[in-house]
């Protein structure tokens, strides 16, 4: 891009385009791999931000995660299903962190610890997209909770898979 | 896991795993950090014997599994991941200011250092619940950057 192009417009900046490359010069952090290793979560701070971008290591390119990032959240932490369906990570809103979940089907993001009144990091999601770890303060020191989000939620399984009825 | 919810409320529901002064439980007197969960297994880091190590747990069984010839005494080991079937479980280990990779395989109960040939520190390792990929954070060029390897520990070209 050069110089010219920018200056020629007088009152749109636009931010520079990401690198589209998995690594940038910039910080690329906590990894997260799908189940079936195709899709890999991280964060990144190339857009000035730090950011959760999702990588297709198929097809080598950053999918986008509409409705996720938004400018006064702090997104970490990211841990991925099986198909990469399910994204649950921390989001913190004035500093408050809550773990959260992204369905990709429905690109609608949840907060699930809602209400919960303690502490919470590192959290992680089982490949088939029902059960979630995550550290607590809840005791005054570190410990583990573990979050059911039930049978009757849609199981991020393979293609072809048969539903196992409860 | 399903089989262990009793009780008529709704979901999502926190599962309890009671917490045992022993040190037999999931949770312990001391803290228990960094979690990773499949339907059967959670995977976590505990200084509840005086050293940070890597514990598995059972969820269904609801005990702690032993993992022979894993945790080492002069290691701090940090970031466990699991394979889905159980069988492979990364981490990171630092020794002597060095950091580096391991991947413990149960059914043989060796481990292996991956990253024996990166002159760089790296941390925060994962396996994909499939067994076949792990992803973790290399310090490179001053600034963080991500690599893959295969189980053999050959990396992934990334574009």
């Amino acid at each position: 891009m050069g110089l010219i192009s920018l200056l020629g417009s007088c009152n749109v900046f636009n931010r520079p385009e990401p690198s589209a490359t998995l690594n940038s010069r910039y910080n690329d952090q906590q990894p997260a791999l799908s189940g079936d290793g195709r899709w890999l979560a991280l964060v990144s701070n190339r857009n000035n931000s730090n950011e959760i971008l999702l990588y297709d290591l198929r097809r080598e390119t950053f999918i986008d995660l509409p409705g996720l990032n938004q400018s006064n959240v702090i997104l970490e932490s990211p841990s991925l299903s099986r198909t990469g369906r399910y994204l649950v990570y921390i989001s913190s809103v004035q500093g408050r962190p809550d773990v959260a979940l992204y369905d990709r089907a429905t690109r609608r993001a949840e907060l699930l610890t809602q209400g919960y009144r303690n502490w919470v990091r590192n959290p992680q999601i089982s490949a088939d997209g029902r059960y979630i770890v995550f550290e607590t303060a809840r005791r005054g020191q570190w410990d583990i909770e573990v979050l059911d989000r039930g049978p009757l939620i849609e199981l991020d399984i393979p293609d072809g898979t048969p539903v196992e009825t409860p | 896991m399903s089989s262990l919810v009793t009780g008529c409320t709704g979901y999502p529901r926190y599962l309890n795993f009671p917490f045992d002064g022993g040190g037999r439980g999931l949770n312990s007197r001391a803290s228990d950090l960094e979690p990773q969960v499949t339907s059967t297994y959670i995977v976590f880091i505990s200084d509840r014997n005086g050293s940070q190590d890597v514990y598995l747990f059972d969820a269904q069984q609801r005990q702690l599994i032993s993992l022979p010839g894993l945790n080492a005494l002069d290691e701090i080991a940090s970031h466990p991941s699991i394979s889905e079937d159980g069988r492979y479980v990364v981490f990171g280990g630092s020794r002597q200011g060095k950091s580096n990779i391991y991947v413990y395989d149960r059914q043989t109960e060796q481990k292996r250092n991956l990253t024996a040939d990166l002159q760089a520190e790296v941390r925060n390792p994962i396996i994909n619940a499939d067994g076949t990929q792990i992803a973790f954070e290399i310090a490179q060029d001053g600034q963080w950057d991500i690599m893959i390897y295969d189980l053999s520990g050959n990396p992934l070209k990334l574009q």
